[in-house]
This record gives structure tokens, sequence and C-alpha cells, in this order.
């Protein structure tokens, strides 16, 4: 299974979808693409645990996180 | 029987104060309860995120140092949700504030995972829209000074 964590008031909302169900996975790139079009970043870990910004859609990521735009404090 | 209805009147109103405040008191335990959730599951999730060695400096000490992708610079997250990224020196001493936070109402472990990803990521960019501020240095004592300066 593979995770979508979208940071949000509630502190996080996660939507877990197979990767190998097409309709999922067309549904996870939406929500993809939705996302990061209002300006949120999406970022992927590797197997070390190093995290990197994405802009487009990996089928295969475990784990993308989205968080909303930064702004200056 | 004016007084008595009075009396009864009266006793009718404390009751219904009471019950008001009773009502307020499980109200805002409630709104605290949904707070500590969302605070630690802000924290859970930044958690997953840290590496091992930020993972126990946080433990040890509510904050880890992340370094910069462009600059190479290294950056202290502290726990909060605001003025809580400071750049440090080799010896660990603060030399700047930036405040940059994620657009919205967040716990401090989503705006700690946000800024750690960030300067790890897109240091340029993150420091593009920060602001910076002055950081306070621990005041030096009068055994730390050395001979012949006034503090």
């Amino acid at each position: 299974m593979a995770t979508q964590i979208v940071m949000d008031q509630t502190g996080d909302t996660r939507h877990c979808f197979n990767p190998d169900d097409t309709e999922a996975l067309s549904k996870a790139e939406e929500r993809f693409k939705s996302l990061t079009s209002v300006g949120f970043t999406a970022a992927v870990r590797d197997a070390a645990g190093k995290a990197t910004v994405t802009r487009s859609f990996n089928p295969t990521a475990e784990e993308t996180l989205f968080f909303p735009r930064l702004v200056g404090g | 029987m004016f007084a008595h209805r009075l009396i009864s009147a009266t006793r009718h109103l404390w009751r219904s104060l009471a019950e008001c405040s009773r009502k307020v008191q499980d109200l805002r335990e409630r709104l605290r309860t949904v707070e500590d959730i969302r605070e630690a599951r802000g924290i859970s999730l930044l958690r997953e995120w840290l590496s091992p060695e930020q993972s126990a400096q946080f433990d040890a000490s509510k904050c880890f140092d992340v370094v910069g992708c462009d600059s190479g610079r290294r950056y202290r997250i502290r726990h909060g949700t605001g003025t809580n990224v400071h750049e440090i020196d080799d010896g660990g001493r603060p030399v700047m504030g930036w405040c940059f936070v994620p657009s919205g109402h967040f716990t401090a472990g989503d705006v700690m995972l946000a800024q750690k990803i960030a300067l790890e990521t897109n240091e340029r960019a993150a420091l593009a829209v920060a602001n910076r501020f002055p950081v306070q240095l621990p005041r030096r004592t009068y055994s730390d000074a050395p001979p012949g300066r006034a503090y």
C-alpha cells in the first residue's frame, strides 16, 4: 500500500491506495495534481530516509507528504 | 408569597448558571483533548521523517539540526510554530533567526517538518520567503568576560 499524507488543520490526512489498482492510482495522481496546483509541496522519502521534493507524480513512491506553501512568519 | 417566589426564582437561576458553567467546562476539556491529539499527531509525523540523529537530538533537547542543501549552512529547528529556526555557527551558537512557516494554522510538529524539508531540499526558496530576525546570544557573565572589557 502506498500513502499520500496531506498536512491539514486536523494534523494530517492519510490517503492509502494500492498502486497496482489502476483506478486508485489514477485518483492518487489526480490528488497529486490538484494539491500541487494550489501551492502544496510534495516530498518523498527514499529507503535511507532522505527527503526529496518531487514535481511530478511518482507511481512507485511508498509515501508522499504534501505541505502548504511557505510564507514568511 | 412574593418572598417565596423570589427565593424559588433565585434558586432556579443559580441552578441554570451552574449547569451552563459545567457545560462550558466540558466543552473546554473536549477542545483541549482535540488540540492534544492534533499536537501528538504532528509530532508523530515529524518523528517519522527525522533521521536517527535528528530524532535523538529532538528527544534530548526538543530541537534538531538540519543542513541547508544549497549553502551547507546549519540550522537549528526548535519546537514551536514561529521564530523557531536559527542559523548556527560551527560552535552551535545562533547567528541569525529565520522565520517561515506553512500558510495556515498548523501544529508545532507539522511546522517543524515543513521547515526541515524546505531547508534540506530547497533552502534558497525557503529563505527567499523568510523574514530574518536577530537572535539574542546568551549574556556573558563577568567570569567569561576577557579582562579590560566592560559588560
